[in-house]
This record gives structure tokens, sequence and C-alpha cells, in this order.
């Protein structure tokens, strides 16, 4: 049941991924090149890497605006200490901050009961000042030849590693998320709070242990911003939360909760990610970016949002239309019955 | 006589009370540290540095009240900016009709948003992500338009213009002071003084409640987003003659403060309860504590800092409660003795 809800809408973001590539294809053929449609997925990494993080803490029914300044500090502190020689210590260190602000926003969530937009509003804010704080306002830069070359380094000759890997994480958390049945307490606690209370699925845990994982998710997406990268700016990570969530809803996740896939999330990401690139084809300036971007949001889903009316509609209609008939059958019956 | 004495304690202890007493707590402490905060024309001044914030929060509780949310203000504020730039110095057109057109064009950016919202049902937070993409991208494309280089920004306004919002009556009391005042006086009469502001609420509190009360709530809802349009073009004109600049990116930064002094005015996200005084004393407290951190040799950098932690501790009183094991734990020091 829940494989069809969430199904379709995934398929219907790739069929429109595809139909992206070929219409730019059309127009400009070097776009639908499989160097090039690699380059694309290659270069959506890290949006992708934050969108499945974001998505678990979608689907649960609440949101964080923090993962961009949770990207910007994992990266910020990464970064120095990969420059400084300690590349482990870096990747640990930036991972346990991403797991505590998972914790710290997971907590003010559920225990203080902070709305969660609120509550990560305000850890967006902290993290910022954090940011500057830790880096002094001043670019990290030099970060060694061998850890960027991570980034480009290629499975096959047309992934990256990081795309890979994203790609099996992404399968495994599928997996998980409609196999298992802790993995499914995460749509259960997004489709109905109370009702998953009174089966007795640990509300207050699964929506901590969503934020803790969307923090971790975050602070690897730091990791491989250092790589990919290369430098570190105070802003680093800035409007990615936007950005990565407007990917979840292109991927069909809904923001009222219970409804999507992490599948649906990395189509949004790689969307996302194809379209500044798509404008460069078709010979736009890059300003055209944040405008087809919105455009495209909003109409994807009204569009989606008129179609789920208009179907709902139907499916009444059809079942009113079905008592009439049945009930137009059933009177002459009663009426010879009485008879 | 009892009930005197509980009709007091209501009005004492209402959510404005507490934030009249930080900001008391603010001025005693900033002007301990720095004693130039102090003087009046330093003080009431500083309202300068944070008007946007205060005048798009007020409109943008009207969007709060109804259970929505408005992410796109700030870039209704940039693009208003740029618009009456671009119409002032390229189109040659009177600088007062394109300030007109400006609020227009906020009005019409907010109504198209609006429509999404009410009348295909789609998340509100959806749409205005979407709309702040489209609008920053909008205010870029416009600048296409102009001759000049779009992060230079257009200047050059009349001294009119710009000296209507830098100057002071007296020399002392800053005319943007008195426009904010103006403003929460119509916003107040507005809200709470109408038909309409009644309307407002219940739609908040209960939209199909509204419906069945012959309330065209789809109507009222969609008008709560134009006016906070309305809000952001003023905002983006004031601020643009205040700077005496048009730029694209002027209201990018405001979005988080916004949505912060809202909830903190005690409106809260859900829908049905909210208050434009509480949303114009939230605005001075955090543009206060801002000015005064800033004066105490604060780096601006790091003032996200204690707004962010402000905002959780000041939601976190007011939700806690809400928690049963928490309210729970605070009884029992309540009443010691009847346990």
């Amino acid at each position: 049941m829940l494989k069809k809800h969430s199904l379709p809408r995934a398929t219907t973001s790739f069929v429109f991924l595809i139909l992206l590539f070929i219409g730019v294809g059309l127009i400009n053929s070097s776009f639908l090149t499989l160097q090039n449609i690699m380059l694309n997925l290659n270069s959506s990494v890290i949006y992708t890497v934050v969108a499945i993080g974001i998505a678990f803490v979608i689907i649960t029914g609440e949101i964080d605006v923090s993962v961009g300044a949770t990207l910007g500090i994992s990266a910020a502190i990464c970064g120095t200490m990969v420059r400084d020689g300690n590349p482990v210590q870096g990747i640990i260190i930036a991972l346990l901050v991403g797991l505590f602000i998972g914790l710290f926003n997971g907590f003010g969530v559920t225990v203080l009961r902070i709305p969660s937009i609120i509550m990560t509003l305000g850890a967006n804010g902290i993290i910022r000042g954090m940011i500057y704080v830790y880096t002094n306002g001043k670019w990290i830069e030099n970060i060694p030849l061998e850890f960027k070359a991570l980034a480009q380094a290629k499975f096959l000759g047309i992934f990256t590693w990081f795309y890979f890997a994203t790609l099996v994480a992404m399968v495994l958390i599928y997996l998980y998320m409609t196999r298992t049945r802790t993995g499914r307490y995460f749509k259960a606690v997004g489709d109905n709070p109370n009702g998953a209370n009174l089966l007795g699925i640990p509300v207050v845990g699964t929506k901590i242990v969503a934020f803790v994982l969307c923090g971790l998710f975050a602070s690897i997406g730091g990791i491989m911003y250092v790589s990919r990268v290369g430098f570190i700016t105070p802003i680093a990570g800035n409007g990615y939360e936007m950005k990565v969530i407007a990917a979840c809803v292109l991927g069909g996740i809904s923001l009222t909760g219970g409804v999507g896939s992490v599948i649906g999330a990395t189509i949004g990401a790689a969307i996302m990610a194809s379209i500044s690139r798509a404008l460069v084809f078709l010979g736009f300036p890059s300003d055209y970016d944040n405008t087809i971007t919105g455009i495209l949001l909003i109409v994807v889903v009204v569009f989606d949002s008129v179609l789920q009316i208009t179907s709902a509609e139907k499916v009444r209609r059809q079942r009113l239309s079905a008592k009439i008939v049945h009930a137009e059958i059933s009177t002459p019956e009663a009426v010879e019955n009485e008879k | 006589m009892k009930n005197n004495t509980t009709l007091l304690k209501k009005k004492v202890m209402r959510w404005e009370s507490f934030l009249v007493l930080i900001l008391i707590a603010e001025v005693f402490i900033f002007g301990l540290i720095n004693p130039k905060f102090l003087l009046p024309r330093v003080f009431l001044g500083s309202i300068n540095n944070f008007m946007t914030i205060c005048i798009v929060s007020l409109f943008v509780t009207f969007v709060l009240i109804t259970g929505g949310i408005d992410i796109q203000a700030g870039s209704i504020v940039g693009l208003t900016s740029i618009f009456i730039g671009v119409l002032w110095n390229d189109a040659g057109m009177n600088l007062y009709v394109a300030c007109f057109l400006g609020l227009l064009l906020g009005a019409f950016c907010g109504a198209l948003s609006g429509f999404f919202i009410a009348f295909t049902g789609v998340q509100s937070m959806v749409v205005t992500l979407g709309g702040s993409f489209l609008y920053s991208g909008l205010a870029l494309m416009v600048t296409n338009f102009s001759s000049t280089e779009s992060y230079k920004g257009i200047s050059g306004f009349p001294k009119e213009f710009t000296h209507f919002v830098k100057g002071r009556i007296f020399n002392i009391i800053p005319n943007q002071l008195v426009i904010f005042l103006v403003l929460i006086l119509i916003t107040y009469l507005l809200l709470h003084r109408t038909t309409y502001g009644r309307k407002v609420f219940l739609c908040g509190v209960n939209q199909n409640a509204a419906e069945y009360c012959g309330i065209k709530s789809k109507l009222i809802i969609m008008s709560t987003y134009i006016l906070s349009g309305v809000g952001a073009s003023l905002a983006g004109i004031l601020l643009t003659a205040y700077l005496g600049t048009a730029k694209t990116d002027l209201g990018k930064e405001i979005t988080l403060p916004v949505i912060t002094a809202v909830v903190l005015g005690g409106t809260s996200n859900l829908g049905g309860t909210g208050g434009v005084i509480g949303t114009a004393l939230a605005a001075v407290v955090i543009g206060i504590m801002r000015f005064g951190l800033s004066m105490a040799d604060v780096n601006t950098q790091y003032l996200d800092i204690p707004v962010g932690i402000l905002l959780i501790i000041a939601v976190a009183i007011r939700f806690a409660g809400t928690n049963p094991a928490i309210s729970k734990f605070f009884n029992k020091f309540k009443h010691p003795l009847k346990r």
C-alpha cells in the first residue's frame, strides 16, 4: 500500500527529468551526451546527500531549515583539519557536530515542543554565527590535492565514487524504509502521529532519529563540499536548505508528512542540479536560474495538487453514481418483493 | 473583587508584558555597557537599522494568523527596489508613480502566491519557497533592462525622496519611527478592530468553520498574502530611499529575522492566535538586541547567535508547557504542600 502511494509520484519526477534532458538535447545536442549526463548527475551529489537526509525529517512531518548551516560548519571544521593534516579526525569531528546538531533540533522539537520551523530557524542562526566564530570570517583554502582528488575519483569510469556511494546508500535506505519494521515508523509518524502513538510506535524517538540522520547527512554533504569545492567561505551552504527542500518537493515528498521516498529526493536533487546547467546549454544567462526554479517548483506542485483533487473528486463521483445505480436496481426489486 | 484581580493578572501576565520586560532589560544592560546607547538621538535612530524587518513582520503576522507562512517577502523587497530603480532611472518615469507601481507589483506577487495557496491547496511553505526563487530571479532579470551593473545598484535618487526617510522631527525623532508607529496603528485597527480582522482569525482557527459561517475563506487567505506583498514592497521602497540605492539583494537576509519577530511576538505558526502589537514589540526587541550588541563591539557577523538563542528559549518557554511530562515536573514545584 505504502509502495503504491509513493512510487507513481517519483516516477513522474523521473519522467520529467528524462524529458528535461531530451528537451534540452533537442535544442543543443551536446547536452544529451553520456559524458554530460554523468557530469550533471555527479555534480548533484551534495544536493542529493543533503536531500536524502532532510527527506527523513520531512517524511516524519517536520522540517529542518538548518541543513545549509550544518553543511557549512561541517565543511569549515573538516576543511581546517584536513588542511592541518588530520583528515580522519576532521571527518569524525564533522560527523559528530552534525549528529549533535540533529540531537539538539530533535530535542527542541519533541521534548520542548517547539514547532520545527522555528526551532531549526533558530538553530540556523546560531550555527551560522558559530561558523564566523570558528573561522574568524576567513576563507579556508589550501586543501591538500589528495583530498580534493577524492571527489574526482571515478567508479567504472562514469560515476564518481561519491555519487555511486550515495546511490547505494539511497537504495539501502529505500529498502530500510519500505521493508523493515523500524523503517516504516517514519512514514507512520508523519502520516498520523497520534495514531502512531496509539499503535505503540515511539513517536518522539523516531522524530529524534530523523533529525539526527538529517544532521549526519548534512555533515557528510559538508565533507563532500570540502573535497569537491576545495575552499570554504563563511557563507558555504547558504541557501542549500531551500534548494534541498525544493528538491524533495519536486521529488514528490509532501511537506505534510507521510508521503514520499528517498528515491524521489534523489531525482528531485538531480533535477535541481540539472536546471542551471540546462540553462547554460540553452544559452540563457545564469540570472534565469532562480526564476526557472521558482516557476518549475510552483507549476509542478500546483499541477500535482490539482491532479490529486480532480482524481479524488472523480473517485467520489464514481462511488456516488454507483450508489445511485445500486439504489435504482434495488428499489424495483424491493417493490416486487413487497408485492 | 477576585474577578478584578484575575482580570488584572491576565492583563499583566500577557506575552506582550514579557516582551516589554525583555526590552527594558536590554536597554538597561546595553546602557550600562555603552552609555552612548542611551542618547536619544542614537537610541531612537537605531530604528533605521531594522525598519525593514519591523514593517515586513507586521504584515507577515496576518499570514501566520491564517495558519500559513510567508518566506517570499524578502525577495519582494529586493524586486520592488530594483523595479522602481529601473523605472525611474532607465524608463524615465516619475519616481512617485514608480513607487506606486512598485506597491502594485508587490500586491501582484502576493496575489499570485496567495491564489495558488488558497485555491489549489498546496502548502504555503512550498508556494512561497517557489515564490522566493521566482521573485529574486525576476529581480535579477529586471536588472538586465538597466544600463547599470547589477552589483553596483542604481543610485542618485532625488534629494527630497531620500531626505524624507532619513529626516528627523525636531532633529531627534526619526521619520521612520513615525512611519512605523502609523503602520502599527493601521495594522492594529485592521486586524483587531474590523470584521476583516476577525475573519482572518477565524480562517486560522478553523477554515471549514469559517466557510460554513459564510466567509469566503479562500479570498481572505489570499488577501493576507497580498497584504504581506504590499508590506514588503513598502519596506523595499523605504529601504531604497534610506540607502539611496536600488539593489536586487536588499531583502535577502530578512526571512529569518521576520519569522523570528512574528513568532516571538506571540503569533502561533499553526494559526489562530497572535497580534500585531506583539510582533512590533518583538521586532524592536530583536532590532535593539542586534544594535546594542554591535554598539558593545560585538562583531556583526556573530549577531545571529544571540537572536537564535533568544528565539529558541522564548518559544520553548511558551510551548514546553504543552508537553505533559514537563508540566507535571513543574507542577511538583508549584504545589509542594498539596501533593
